[in-house]
C-alpha cells in the first residue's frame, strides 16, 4: 500500500517540477532545477556519449543500476510521459470510461523491433524516431507547444484587465508554434491519451524506446514480483489493476520485462500472495526459451549494425541524401548542421528558455532526419547578444554550453544585404533599421548627400538575425544565410566612424 | 487784514511731486515682487541651456529659468515622461536617458502635484525579456519608480490609430493611448549618434510612443519623424546631453569599456522641439542643416531651427 502511495506522491512531484522548468523557465532556470534532466535515460545517455558530463554519466549508471536492482521503477516513477499517462487514465476513470485492465501477450517484435530501428537510425544520424518517441522528449513538447501558449494566452489577458488599475506587467512572450508542429503534437497526445484510457501503459510497452530498453535490463532485476499460488483465491484483482497488462493471474506469472513497478498489484491483493522481494538467482529468468535466445542475439546483431554504421561513415551518405537545400541557422553552441541535428531529440527545453523566442520548432526544415527540431527563426525574433541559456540548458549536448565572451564571436550565420529590394538603395530614403539593431556593428553607413547607405561588414557578423527581424521590406532586403559549420567572427574594437570634432566641451554654448 | 497762505506754483509743483513719489515709493514697496521683476525677463525664454553639473541639478536650473514645473503640470494631472530605453544596455553607454534625470523629471512632476506620472518607451526589439532588460539595464525603471512613476512595460494592445493633419507621408499611427489620454507630455531624449537619422534627439524620440515603427523606416525616416510632430507636440522637451554617444549609435556597443562617449554635461530645455533639436545638433557639433527631419519640421512651421531669432537662457553651473 505504502509502494503505491510513495509512488503517486514522487511520480507527481517530479512531474510537476518538469511542469515548472518548461512552463517557467525564468523563474526556475537559476535554481539548478534542470538538473533533473540527468536523469532522464535519452538525454542523459546521448549526453554522455557525445560530452560526457559527471552529471549525465552518473544519471546513466543511476537508472541502469535501480532497473537490474528494482526493475523498471524509472517508468513509474521519474518518467514525465508515464505519469502523464497515469493521470490520463486516472482521469478518464474519474469520467466513467471504466475498465479493467487484462493480461496482454508481449508485442516483442514491435518493441524490440522499433529500439533497434530507433537507436541504429539514432546512432546514423536520423534523430526522426528518437525525437518521436522518447518520453521525455515527447513530454517537452507537449508542455511547451500545446500547454504553454494558453497559459500564456491566459496571463496577459488578465494582466491587460488590470491594466485600468495602473497594474502593468510585461506580456509573457511564447514561441510559436507553426501549424504543422502543433498538429502533429496534438495527435500524439490524442493517441497517448487514448491509449492510456483504453490499455494503460500500452504506449510504455510498445512504442517506447526506452521501455523497451529497461525491459531487456528488468528481466534480470533483483528484486522480483512473485505472485505465491499458494494462498491465492485466484480473485484476479491484481490483474484487473495491472495497467502494464503484465501480470497473468491465471498462470500467475509476471513480465517483468513489462512491469513498470507500479505496485498497484500489491494493493490489490487482499491476501498478500504477492510479494515483493529480491530473488536469489538474478541471472536466471522464470521462462528461458529459444525465441528469448533469437532475441538476445537479434539485439546483438542490432548494437553491430549500430556501431558500424558510425564506423563506416553512413552518416555522410545519409547527410547528403537528407540534407535541405537552404539550412535553417542552428542555434550558437550547436557548432553546426550535422553536429546538431545529430544529437537533438525535439525536447524543447531551450524553446521554452530562449528569453527572445528566436527558437521555434520546425516541421521539416532539417529535413527528414531533423524532424522537429528547433531553428533559429528571424521572421519571429532575434537571438540576444548577451545570452547563452539554450546551451547552458541543453541535456543532449546538441547545444554547447559556450562562455558568453565566446557567445559574441560566434557566427552562426552572415548576414546578405540585398540591395536591389534595400529601401535606401531603391528610395533613396534614409532607413536604416538593421544598422539601429546589430550588436556588433557589422552594418556601416557610406553617407551621399545625407543618404545613409547601409554595408554589411561579413567579417563582424555573428548571423543574431536582429537585422532580418527589423527590415521592413517584404521580402526582406538583408536575410541571414546559415552557416552549415560555425565559424569565429572578428571582435569590433574600434569605433567605425570617426569621431567628429565638433562640440564645444569646455568654453561655453555653441549658439 | 486777512492774512491767507498763499501757495506759490513752485511750492505746489515741488509739494505735489513729493507727495507724487512718496505714493509711488508706497505702492512699490508694497509689492515688492513687482520691483524684483524689474530685473527678469516678462516672457520665459524659448530656450534654456545650461552646462556643467548634473543631470538633476541642471534640470532644476533649466526648469527655474523656464519659470518653474507649474508652467507645465498643474495639480491633479496625469503626466507621461517619455525618456529613451530603447536599448538594453548601462547608463554609462548612454544609449538610454540617464535615469537621474528621469528621476528628477518625475520628482518635479509630483511635486507639481501631477497625479500620475507615467513612465516608458517603445523598446526597438520588442520581445518582452529584452524589453525587461532595457528597462532594468538603463537604471530608468527603478529610478523613475524610486520617484513615484508608474513605469509601463509596452505590449500590442496599448495602441490607438489616430489620424495626423497635413502630414505629408505619416498620415495615420498609432499612439500609445497614455499619451493620448494623458494631460501633459515631457519628451526626455539623449542626444546621441544615429547611423540612420544622422542624430537622435526630442523629435526622433517621439517614435517610441508610435507602435509600429517599421512603416517609418519603409517610407522615408526623416519625413515620418517630422510628420508626427504634426499630430502632437511634447508641452516639454528635456534633452539629456549630460553624456553624449559620438558614434555607433543608436544602440553603441554593448561594452562600456568601448563606447565612443563623451562627457558634455549639457541639458537643454525649449517647448519648441524643433529648437530643441537644432541646438542639440549643434551640441554634437553637426549642423542642424544636415539633419533631415530638422529641416523638413521647420518647413512644416512645426518650430523654428533658427536660433538666432529666439530667446535663449544660458547658464553655466
Amino acid at each position: 500500500m505504502i509502494w503505491v502511495r510513495i509512488r503517486q506522491v514522487f511520480s507527481i512531484l517530479v512531474f510537476l517540477l518538469f511542469a515548472l522548468l518548461f512552463l517557467l523557465p525564468e523563474r526556475f532556470i537559476h535554481s539548478g532545477l534542470h538538473g533533473l534532466v540527468a536523469f532522464q535515460f535519452v538525454p542523459a545517455l546521448i549526453r554522455t556519449l557525445s560530452e560526457p558530463e559527471a552529471l549525465f554519466a552518473a544519471g546513466v549508471v543511476f537508472v541502469l543500476l535501480i532497473t537490474l536492482c528494482f526493475g523498471r521503477v524509472y517508468c513509474s516513477f521519474l518518467c514525465p510521459l508515464g505519469t502523464l499517462q497515469d493521470i490520463l487514465s486516472r482521469l478518464s476513470a474519474r469520467m466513467g470510461a471504466r475498465r479493467t485492465y487484462r493480461y496482454r501477450p508481449p508485442r516483442n517484435i514491435l518493441r524490440y523491433g522499433l529500439l533497434a530501428i530507433t537507436a541504429i537510425s539514432a546512432s546514423a544520424g536520423a534523430m526522426t524516431l528518437i525525437a518521436a518517441l522518447d518520453p521525455f522528449s515527447l513530454t517537452g513538447r507537449l508542455f511547451k507547444h500545446l500547454v504553454h501558449p494558453p497559459l500564456a494566452w491566459v496571463y496577459n489577458t488578465a494582466t491587460g484587465l488590470l491594466k485600468p488599475f495602473d497594474i502593468y506587467r510585461h506580456p509573457l512572450d511564447t514561441a510559436f508554434v507553426p501549424l504543422s508542429v502543433a498538429v502533429f503534437t496534438g495527435l500524439f497526445l490524442a493517441g497517448v491519451a487514448y491509449l492510456a484510457a483504453r490499455h494503460g501503459r500500452l504506449y510504455c510497452n510498445t512504442l517506447c524506446p526506452v521501455g523497451a530498453f529497461l525491459g531487456l535490463l528488468g528481466r534480470l532485476s533483483l528484486f522480483r514480483l512473485r505472485l505465491n499460488p499458494s494462498g491465492c483465491r485466484e480473485c484476479a484483482r491484481c490483474e484487473d489493476v495491472c495497467k502494464a497488462g503484465c501480470l497473468d493471474a491465471r498462470s500467475a506469472s509476471i513480465d517483468e520485462s513489462r512491469c513498470v513497478r507500479c505496485f498497484n498489484c500489491l494493493q490489490a491483493c487482499s491476501k498478500n500472495t504477492i510479494r515483493f522481494r529480491p530473488v536469489r538467482r538474478p541471472g536466471a529468468g522464470p521462462v528461458w526459451s529459444p525465441s528469448r535466445r533469437a532475441l538476445i542475439a537479434s539485439l546483438a546483431a542490432a548494437l553491430t549494425t549500430g556501431t558500424a554504421a558510425i564506423s563506416f561513415s553512413l552518416r555522410q551518405p545519409l547527410a547528403a541524401a537528407t540534407t535541405p537545400k537552404t539550412l535553417p541557422v542552428t542555434p550558437p553552441g550547436s557548432t553546426g548542421f550535422a553536429a546538431f541535428t545529430h544529437l537533438c531529440t525535439a525536447c524543447s527545453l531551450c524553446i521554452s528558455v530562449c528569453p527572445t523566442k528566436v527558437l521555434t520548432p520546425s516541421f521539416m526544415d532539417y529535413g527528414p532526419a531533423g524532424f522537429l527540431q528547433p531553428k533559429m527563426n528571424y521572421e519571429k525574433s532575434f537571438c540576444d547578444f548577451e545570452c547563452t541559456l539554450c546551451g547552458r540548458v541543453c541535456p543532449t549536448g546538441a547545444i554547447g554550453n559556450l562562455a558568453p565572451e565566446d557567445k559574441k564571436l560566434t557566427k552562426i550565420g552572415e548576414a546578405k544585404l540585398l540591395d536591389d529590394l534595400c529601401v535606401v538603395y531603391v528610395d533613396h530614403n534614409n532607413c536604416g533599421a538593421c544598422g539601429e539593431v546589430c550588436p556588433t556593428g557589422a552594418i556601416r553607413f557610406v553617407e551621399k548627400e545625407t543618404i545613409l547607405y547601409p554595408e554589411v561588414d561579413a567579417k563582424f557578423c555573428i548571423g543574431c538575425g536582429a537585422c532580418e527581424l527589423v527590415c521592413p521590406t517584404r521580402p526582406r532586403s538583408i536575410v541571414v544565410d546559415a552557416l552549415a559549420v560555425h565559424t569565429r567572427a572578428e571582435k569590433n574594437i574600434s569605433p567605425p566612424t570617426p569621431k567628429r570634432p565638433g562640440g564645444l566641451p569646455d568654453e561655453g554654448f555653441p549658439f | 487784514m486777512t492774512t491767507s497762505k498763499k501757495y506759490n506754483r513752485r511750492e505746489v509743483i515741488s509739494k505735489g511731486l513729493s507727495l507724487g513719489f512718496m505714493a509711488g515709493s508706497a505702492w512699490i514697496l508694497g509689492r515688492p515682487d513687482y520691483l524684483i521683476a524689474q530685473n527678469r525677463l516678462p516672457a520665459p525664454p524659448d530656450l534654456v541651456a545650461v552646462r556643467n553639473g548634473e543631470p538633476d541639478a541642471m534640470f532644476q536650473k533649466a526648469i527655474e529659468l523656464m519659470g518653474g514645473m507649474s508652467q507645465f503640470v498643474k495639480k491633479g494631472q496625469t503626466v507621461v515622461v517619455k525618456p529613451n530605453i530603447g536599448f538594453p544596455r548601462v547608463p554609462e553607454i548612454a544609449a538610454t536617458t540617464n535615469p537621474i534625470l528621469v528621476k528628477a523629471i518625475v520628482k518635479a512632476c509630483r511635486d507639481a502635484g501631477a497625479a500620475r506620472v507615467y513612465v516608458f518607451d517603445t523598446v526597438v526589439l520588442t520581445a518582452s525579456r529584452n524589453a525587461k532588460n532595457c528597462y532594468t539595464l538603463s537604471g530608468i525603471e527603478s529610478a523613475a519608480r524610486s520617484a513615484g512613476a508608474i513605469v509601463v512595460p509596452v505590449d500590442d494592445f496599448s495602441y490607438r490609430e489616430v489620424t495626423i493633419p497635413g502630414a505629408k507621408t505619416l498620415k495615420t499611427a498609432d499612439v500609445h493611448s497614455l499619451v493620448l489620454d494623458s494631460d501633459v507630455l515631457i519628451n526626455v531624449p539623449v542626444l546621441k549618434h544615429h547611423s540612420s537619422a544622422h542624430l537622435t534627439i526630442a523629435m526622433k524620440n517621439l517614435m517610441g510612443i508610435v507602435k509600429n515603427r517599421m512603416i517609418y523606416h519603409l517610407s522615408g525616416l526623416d519625413q515620418c519623424i517630422a510628420d508626427f510632430c504634426l499630430f502632437r507636440k511634447p508641452d516639454l522637451n528635456v534633452v539629456d546631453a549630460y553624456r553624449v554617444l559620438r558614434s555607433r549609435g543608436p544602440s553603441g556597443p554593448t561594452d562600456p569599456k568601448i563606447a565612443d562617449t563623451s562627457l558634455k554635461k549639457t541639458l537643454l530645455m525649449s517647448r519648441d522641439i524643433v529648437a530643441v533639436d537644432a541646438a542639440a545638433a549643434k551640441i554634437f557639433g553637426a549642423d542642424p542643416l544636415d539633419i533631415g527631419y530638422i529641416r523638413i519640421a521647420h518647413q512644416q512651421k512645426t518650430g523654428n531651427m533658427n536660433l538666432n531669432e529666439m530667446k535663449i537662457a544660458t547658464f553655466t553651473m
